[in-house]
């Protein structure tokens, strides 16, 4: 029998305290493997916002945020000046339009000869053209009411809008860029079909949202018009809200072409290479580009919230992994003692029958470690079930705390206003906090049990380590 | 050959000093068979540690073949209790969560020997204890007293010591298996050339040993010195 098989069979000993002290390290070993995978999955969140949104600024022009407001136009020149900027590590500009059918086109322009006005009335930078498409979003009263009062308001006074107004209907927006990013410098999710490959050069290709692409029957490979213009869907995007999805992107040349300005610019997303440098690369920008000529953002800020609330769960569940680590190592530890102290005279026997100290001690280790892989299986399963929903709490305790310090001036952002993406860098960072999933991957579990082992090692030397101290004349007493 | 040299072990009780062994000096010849005698608390158990390197003596030395374990450090102990000794414990002191075969491999396994090897010899250790085939794969806790005397004996025998210390092997044991291990131990110090050291309160075994000591007061003195008498004599 080995040194092994003869540890196993001691572990098994007296098998209802064996059950006992299984039990015992399951719970504290499935506490550690659950803090573990929510910390895993927290820090995932984290490094995800910090990489896509976290590092974000949107510079509007002056005075203007998509559709809305007004003042002079971005122009692709400014691009260049953005780049320059100490620590920004990308730009990419968008040019908005707004696609109507050619029913609202007219409606929407009776006696008025511009067609730069959108619904709203206002100047904006967003260009109207007309598309073939139909609206993936019914008016509402949101829309009819919200047509109404900008009619109103926006000086929009032509007869056509006086007296009985024909049922409204919400126009599509359409979005040149220049990489193929969102509105909010977050990676557009291609749910199929192919991007537009140079995002750069003027392209008959277009990325459809899924519930523009479902109202329209259209998939990867056909066809629509813009201003008269044949455009192939080369892919359906998910942008995960339903705004987001009524929704065209285009490269940024070919929205330019279409809106027939050449150079000009709805906004531009600037990429700041760490999140300790977005307030100092806001600075220079808002400096460079002039403060009378854009408007610099900072998704950031809104989401130092976010990330501030999930960094805290994330040290929480950091301190609680390391506490139900340290709890299963010091019971294995107490354990392994009281069995050494059991066991005295049957380790003076083994001693004086020529068994080496490293022998016994090995012995006891393993017999630890037995004990612990039955927590460890043990524990794994409840982790697997438990860790989402103590990620849940925890992520929810702090978020009450996160949504309440986010409601402010800038709580609706511009996700509501015109632009597509994902909520805008503004919005939903209660959603954020939210969206954390935690499952409990065998890579982490893993990782956790390898900790575990590690831990219950050490727990187990100090007992095997006391194996030494005792004398083989142990044996004799009693006798 | 084995020299106690004026061996003493002292313990202090409150502010008694009590000797259990007080300068006790013997030599035993290479396959001797030989016996100490005693009342309960006459340090014979005490004098049996000594030999074994279980327990340290307070001053004195017993030398074996030629080496001091005096001098000897803890790791050369545990060798020497491997290699060179056998104990047959009063209370047996097996590993009661282990079968029989499995006790008598334990040396074996301590001493290096392949798994097979240590098999086929504990097995054959316990055939010739007497024990039933059987019951070598059964645990302790599932033998009798005598049982597990055989086994205790057994697994004294397995790494072919030079040196046997028994406690009392014979006091669980019915008469016949008893004759049976004391024709054993005697054959070992006759054919093997084994040294074996008893301490006994059984009579009849103290006589059928070569050289019979008694100790009293921590005091060692030979009673007699004969040619062995035959097992079964």
């Amino acid at each position: 029998m080995s040194v092994l098989a003869r540890s196993v069979g001691n572990a098994f000993r007296n098998k209802i305290r064996t059950a006992a002290v299984v039990a015992v390290l399951a719970v504290a070993i499935g506490l550690a493997l659950a803090m573990l995978v929510a910390n895993q999955a927290v820090g995932g969140k984290v490094q995800e916002l910090n990489a896509s949104v976290g590092t974000v600024l949107t510079v509007n022009p002056a005075g203007a945020q998509g559709f809305d407001g007004g003042g002079e136009p971005l122009t692709t020149a400014q691009t260049a000046t953005a780049a320059a900027v100490p620590n920004v590590v990308s730009v990419v500009g968008t040019k908005a339009l707004r696609l109507e059918t050619a029913t609202a086109a007219s409606a929407s322009t009776t006696g008025t000869t511009a067609q730069q006005a959108g619904p709203g009335g206002g100047p904006g930078g967003g260009t109207s053209v007309t598309t073939n498409l139909q609206a993936a979003i019914d008016a509402g009263t949101l829309g009819n009411r919200n047509n109404t009062s900008g009619s109103t308001g926006s000086g929009n006074t032509g007869t056509g809008n006086t007296g009985t107004a024909p049922t409204f209907s919400l126009p599509i927006t359409a979005t040149g860029i220049g990489a193929e990013v969102d509105t909010a410098g977050k990676a557009l999710n291609i749910t199929s079909g192919t991007g537009l490959g140079d995002y750069t050069v003027a392209s008959t290709k277009a990325l459809v949202g899924t519930t523009l692409a479902t109202k329209n029957n259209l998939k990867a490979g056909s066809t629509f018009t813009i201003a008269g213009k044949t455009f192939t869907v080369a892919g359906i995007f998910d942008a995960g809200t339903t705004f987001g999805n009524n929704a065209v992107y285009t490269t940024l040349a070919e929205a330019q072409a279409l809106a027939a300005t050449p150079g000009e610019l709805s906004s531009m997303v600037v990429t700041v290479n760490s999140m300790a440098n977005v307030d100092a690369a806001k600075t220079a920008l808002q400096t460079a580009l002039g403060s009378s000529k854009a408007d610099v953002t900072q998704g950031q800020r809104n989401l130092d919230t976010a990330v501030s609330s999930l960094d805290s769960v994330k040290n929480i569940s950091l301190v609680a992994f390391i506490a139900a680590l340290g709890t299963a190592g010091l019971i294995i530890l107490l354990i392994m003692v009281m069995l050494v102290r059991e066991r005295r005279r049957e380790i003076g026997v083994l001693k004086a029958i020529g068994a080496r100290n490293r022998t016994i001690g090995l012995q006891f280790v393993l017999e630890a470690l037995v004990l612990v892989a039955l927590g460890s299986v043990v524990g794994a399963a409840i982790a697997s079930v438990a860790s989402g929903g103590i990620a849940s709490a925890l992520i929810s305790s702090n978020s009450s705390t996160a949504a309440t310090s986010q409601r402010g001036p800038g709580g609706g952002g511009f996700g509501g206003a015109g632009l597509p993406g994902g909520g805008g860098p503004f919005g939903g960072a209660s959603q954020l906090l939210t969206s954390v999933t935690a499952s409990a991957s065998p890579g982490v579990i893993a990782a956790g049990v390898a900790a575990v082992f590690g831990v219950a090692v050490v727990g187990a030397l100090v007992p095997a380590l006391l194996t030494a101290r005792i004398r083989p004349i142990e044996v004799l007493r009693g006798e | 050959m084995i020299e106690v040299k004026d061996l003493v072990r002292q313990f202090k009780s409150g502010d008694r000093t009590i000797k259990p062994v007080n300068g006790v000096s013997f030599e035993l010849e290479k396959g001797t068979l030989a016996s100490i005698v005693g009342k309960s608390g006459s340090g014979k158990s005490t004098l049996l540690s000594l030999l074994g390197a279980l327990d340290k003596p307070t001053s004195g030395d017993v030398v074996v073949d030629g080496v001091s374990l005096a001098g000897l450090p803890a790791g050369k102990l545990t060798e020497y209790r491997r290699r060179d000794i056998g104990f047959v414990f009063q209370q047996f002191n097996l590993i009661p969560n282990l079968s029989a075969v499995d006790n008598v491999m334990l040396p074996m396994e301590f001493a290096g020997m392949r798994k097979a090897a240590r098999l086929e010899r504990a097995r054959s250790l316990l055939e010739q204890v007497q024990l039933d085939p059987e019951k070598q794969s059964r645990r302790i806790n599932k033998l009798s007293g005598g049982e597990q005397q055989r086994v205790a004996i057994a697994r004294a025998l397995a790494n072919e010591p030079k040196l046997i210390l028994a406690d009392e092997p014979t006091g669980n044991l019915d008469e016949q298996t008893g004759e049976h291990i004391i024709e054993l131990l005697s054959s070992l110090s006759r054919d093997h050339n084994t040294t074996i050291l008893v301490v006994t309160h059984d009579r009849s075994l103290a006589q059928k040993t070569e050289r019979r000591f008694r100790l009293q007061q921590g005091k060692l003195s030979e009673e007699t010195v004969r040619p062995r008498v035959a097992a079964g004599a």
